[in-house]
């Protein structure tokens, strides 16, 4: 202040850094790839086994399952039957029709044609029966006999045309081992459910499960093909990964575009409130502002993509950023020296409370979650942005603060009373934290979220697409083994080792069945040892001779087999590409998961329950323990398990946080006594809304821990203030007034999110806003000072 | 992953499509030629009648006549029923078969290979189970639900005849005939589409001690 010019140069400085750094934020975050995937708040995985699932769960063959149904008609109605059964072909005709399938699936036979000349055409290499043994006398009689003993029956109607190519039923055997023991119900030669009077259908979209807008794609066709000829009293469901990542990704677009809409609307009452006053409001947004750029900036450039729940979470920073301006705005003003004074006097306290708030928002930036760990970034970027904003640009801005007492003398008012009132009720506080405790001890504990639970799909999708499944037999958490390998054969050769000690426990009844990749492409050693095994015509037509002599099947007759089989000792074994253009190859991308530098080749064999439906982990385990590069994954138990080691790990966090924010407030305050007052307040406060929580019956989990670290974080704020006001024994009603604006913006942008549907969000803002109230009222109760109102007496209010 | 029936012979199907149109026209014709229906004995008479009997073992033989081969296959073996819906067959020549059906359950053993799978998912196989199955244990509502009946003799001497309401299915299984005396079926015959023919007769093993 000595020399105008450096000062005003100084001014000048910090005026382009602040628009060079906005310039440059807007320039990222218009360049910004916003996205709205669910993948983003499943937990990045912490084992490789672990990867693999969410890998599946992510973009894997798992998520471009579709399931369709076709629903109406009362139960016994044959007519409505016959119209469910002609719309499930006529909407798979056309879906398989469209390149946007891979492969479409009703029950029609016809959809094997090209699957069932290709598995007939390769038999000898994939058939499970084909060795040297069988192609010996005593195993061709064998064989054969086998093959006559079906004849006469339906199944024989189906190996007739093919008999004296393939008498000794190679064919047959490998349609066995390929249908599973839980195929849907069959009725007027559709899939029908078992449950209502429901055809249903399954497919598998030809875009990637990641790929939200291919999946819309997929969904409309689905749409337009039952359309296309609607059936009065027929409707259509469809459910499946696909299905929900479009429906979230239009909540969520549609969820941030109300927040933001009525974030505005809070901020503009709220800053109305503050100053009456056009110009102030302007101003005031501006630390907003440039939090909200700084944060999709600073998300961009982290994450390479923002995702639209990030920005659905920024109102909260509407909420924390917009304090700031109106600390500064009220307290700076009058005559020169304002700013200066500003900045030593109430800054050291607003950038605690700024430290403390980060303090809270690292917490979630490890939480493991992508997804939460954008919420985390979004929101430090934005505050330390917005605080800077008001501890720099203002000064230079608006030196005098702003003009403009709008309503602030009534909330001061208002303030006083509370904070001359309440602590008459002091040991209130205590006692409520002492009742929530004694709630806390006798109610079951709340912590029993589960990983579905920050699914922002409705419980009546879930149990749709659960029905769904059952009635086409794909339950959908089941048990697989993971089969790694370092290359395609290496995982084709483990996944026939499981298959062989996987069959002695089908056999005995522990399983019902197994879906094996090696069954629709067996490695290649395995092909040539098969082929290897097939004797050559001249052998071949000798034993047949013998073998068929007083059989049913006339030797002369069987011309085609001897040529076939000779055809097949000429092949060579056949690879992944041979399957393209059937549905085989869909089935096998589902179970052979292609490696690269950095992760193995997998076979996944996926095991179904024995009779009981209940599935012998342990008996699998044992029964594969010393093939190596395998594991059984139960999909439900490793995602409780990644699940419940999140939670822990937030646990160790948030209480990490705690103490961090305790250290911080210590240093600070450098006694033990004023923190032990401190910490009483935002303790009941905490433990009450825990209470209530738990009371209402509420499952908790990691985003509520979050939420409540982050009470803890701004509720210590409040504590903090009146705890200098017992100190200093005075407050001007200005300060009483915007410590009331403050936490009625916090407490207004986190009960937006608490009304949101989307879990996450909901998770974070029913703690967050009754504990930001709380901790406030207990505050004022706990340690104001009942006696002194002395806020009144320094009451002025500049206008 | 769901494979069914790779190979299906679409010509050979609408082949025996028209053989069952032609042959249910046929049958059709003889039922109206029947002269005398035993008044009063329908399907509910004869499903009460059989329905008494609530489980039962016999011994059976079954030719079977193979038209591409030219030439009939013989095998033998035990039946044997349990209401409410219990049925197992097992053949013990030529080669030892067995095929059990529990509720919606189908087990089917092939030397010591053995496989399981949902009745409902198989419905040609389903007609074949139920029209035997259905009759053997007297479930009226079954039968009516699967095939259209024709009961035709008395309740000393009856048959019933079965052919299935699915027309898709009739182009594989053509029509069943199960007959018998009393409580007992004594003979099942089966008629494929694409012109096969199986007749199983029973003899009663158990019923022979229910029976005086």
């Amino acid at each position: 202040m000595t020399s105008a010019a450096p000062l005003a140069r100084h001014r000048g400085v910090i005026f382009a850094i602040w628009l060079g750094g906005i310039a440059a934020a807007l320039v990222v975050a218009w360049r910004t790839h916003y996205v709205a995937d669910l993948s983003a708040f499943l937990p990045s995985a912490p084992t490789p086994e672990q990867a693999v699932l969410l890998d599946q769960l992510k973009s894997g063959a798992t998520s471009r399952l579709l399931v369709i149904g076709i629903e109406g008609g009362a139960p016994g109605d044959e007519a409505a039957a016959v119209a469910r059964a002609e719309a499930s072909r006529r909407v798979a005709a056309a879906l398989r029709a469209s390149d946007a399938f891979a492969s479409v699936h009703n029950g029609e036979n016809s959809a094997w044609a090209d699957a069932g000349r290709f598995l007939f055409e390769h038999r000898y290499a994939i058939s499970p029966a084909v060795d040297a043994e069988r192609f010996g006398v005593a195993g061709l009689r064998e064989a054969i006999d086998a093959t006559v003993s079906l004849l006469g029956t339906p199944a024989g109607s189906l190996l007739k045309p093919i008999l004296f190519r393939d008498p000794t039923g190679e064919t047959l055997r490998i349609a066995e081992a390929l249908t599973p023991a839980r195929a849907p119900r069959i009725d007027h030669g559709v899939w029908m459910s078992r449950q209502a009077p429901r055809a249903v259908l399954v497919a598998t979209t030809a875009a990637d499960g990641a790929d939200i807008d291919g999946q819309q794609r997929s969904l409309a066709a689905i749409h337009s093909a039952f359309d296309a000829a609607p059936t009065p009293g027929l409707r259509l469901v469809v459910s499946g990964a696909g299905k929900f990542a479009v429906e979230s990704r239009e909540r969520i677009k549609a969820e941030v575009e109300r927040l933001a809409v009525l974030g505005s609307i809070v901020i503009v009452v709220l800053l109305w409130l503050a100053f009456a006053s056009v110009r102030a409001l302007a101003v005031a947004m501006l630390p907003v502002a440039t939090g909200v750029v700084a944060g999709i900036a600073a998300v961009s450039l982290g994450f390479g993509q923002v995702h639209g729940m990030t920005l659905g979470f920024g109102t909260t920073l509407i909420g924390e950023a917009v304090d700031y301006a109106i600390y500064y705005l009220i307290q700076a003003r009058g005559g020169d020296g304002a700013a200066k004074r500003w900045r030593r006097e109430s800054w050291p306290t607003v950038r605690l409370g700024l430290f403390t708030s980060l303090i809270g928002f690292a917490a979630l930036v490890f939480t493991g979650f992508p997804g939460l760990a954008q919420l985390g970034v979004f929101s430090i970027a934005g505050l330390v942005a917005a605080a800077a904003t008001t501890r720099f640009v203002f000064p230079v801005l608006v030196p005098n603060g702003a003009p403009g007492a709008g309503f602030r003398r009534r909330l001061a008012r208002v303030m006083s009373a509370a904070a001359s009132q309440l602590p008459r009720a002091r040991f209130g506080v205590p006692a409520v934290a002492l009742a929530a405790i004694v709630a806390l001890v006798v109610v079951p504990s709340p912590w029993r979220g589960e990983l579905s639970s920050l699914s922002p799909v409705s419980p009546s999708d879930l149990a749709l697409d659960a029905t769904l499944r059952a009635d086409v037999g794909a339950a959908d958490a089941g048990t697989l083994v993971a089969v790694a390998g370092s290359s395609e054969q290496a995982a084709l050769e483990g996944a026939e080792a499981v298959g062989a000690r996987l069959d002695p426990l089908v056999a005995a009844g522990v399983l019902l069945g197994y879906d094996s990749p090696a069954r629709l492409l067996p490695s290649a050693a395995t092909q040539a040892r098969r082929l290897a095994a097939l004797p050559d015509a001249a052998t071949l037509a000798a034993r047949l001779a013998e073998a068929t002599a007083d059989g049913a099947l006339p030797a002369a007759r069987l011309g085609p087999f001897i040529a076939d089989v000779d055809a097949a000792r000429a092949q060579p074994p056949f690879g992944r590409a041979a399957l393209a253009g059937t549905p085989l190859a869909a089935a096998l991308d589902a179970l052979l998961l292609p490696g690269d530098a950095t992760r193995p080749w997998r076979a996944l064999v996926n095991l179904q329950a024995g009779d009981n439906g209940r599935l012998d982990v342990d008996r699998v385990r044992a029964a594969i323990a010393d093939i190596p590069g395998v594991r059984v994954v139960a999909v439900k138990t490793e995602l409780d398990a990644i699940y419940a080691r999140f939670l822990r790990e937030a646990e160790w966090q948030a209480a990490l946080g705690g103490v961090a924010v305790a250290l911080l407030l210590a240093a600070h305050l450098r006694s033990a006594r004023r923190l032990a007052a401190i910490a009483l307040p935002i303790a009941a406060a905490t433990l009450v809304v825990l209470a209530a929580l738990a009371l209402s019956g509420a499952a908790l989990g990691i985003l509520h821990l979050v939420g409540l670290l982050l009470t803890v974080a701004i509720g210590s704020n409040y504590a903090l203030f009146f705890d200098h006001l017992r100190e200093r024994g005075e407050a001007d009603a200005d300060t009483l007034a915007s410590l009331l604006l403050a936490n009625l913006t916090t407490v207004a942008s986190f009960a937006l999110l608490a009304s949101s549907s989307i879990p996450v969000l909901r998770a974070v803002g029913i703690v967050v806003a009754p504990g930001a109230l709380l901790c406030l009222v207990f505050s004022a109760a706990w340690l104001g000072r009942g006696d002194a109102p002395g806020a009144e007496a320094h009451g002025k209010i500049a206008p | 992953m769901t494979t069914r029936r790779p190979c299906r012979p679409s010509r050979a199907e609408r082949r025996g499509f028209i053989a069952v149109a032609l042959r249910a026209i046929g049958l059709a014709a003889a039922i109206a030629a029947t002269p005398t229906h035993a008044a009063g004995f329908d399907l509910g008479a004869l499903t009460t009648l059989l329905g008494r009997v609530r489980s039962g073992e016999a011994t059976f033989v079954e030719t079977r006549r193979i038209e591409m081969l030219d030439r009939t296959l013989q095998s033998s073996g035990r039946l044997s029923f349990k209401a409410p819906d219990s049925f197992v067959r097992e053949t013990l020549k030529p080669r030892h078969e067995k095929l059990a059906v529990d509720g919606n359950t189908l087990t089917m053993s092939l030397g010591e290979r053995s496989r399981t799978m949902q009745l409902d998912a198989s419905p040609e196989a389903a007609v074949i189970v139920e029209a035997i199955r259905g009759t053997l244990t007297g479930n009226r509502a079954t039968l009516e639900r699967l095939f259209e009946t024709t009961v035709s003799g008395d309740a000393a001497r009856w048959s019933l005849d079965l052919v299935p309401r699915d027309l898709r299915l009739r182009g594989q299984v053509a029509a069943v005939r199960v007959s018998g005396r009393d409580a007992a079926a004594r003979e099942v015959e089966v008629r494929l589409a694409d012109g096969d023919r199986s007749v199983m007769t029973i003899e009663p093993v158990a019923s022979a001690r229910a029976t005086p």
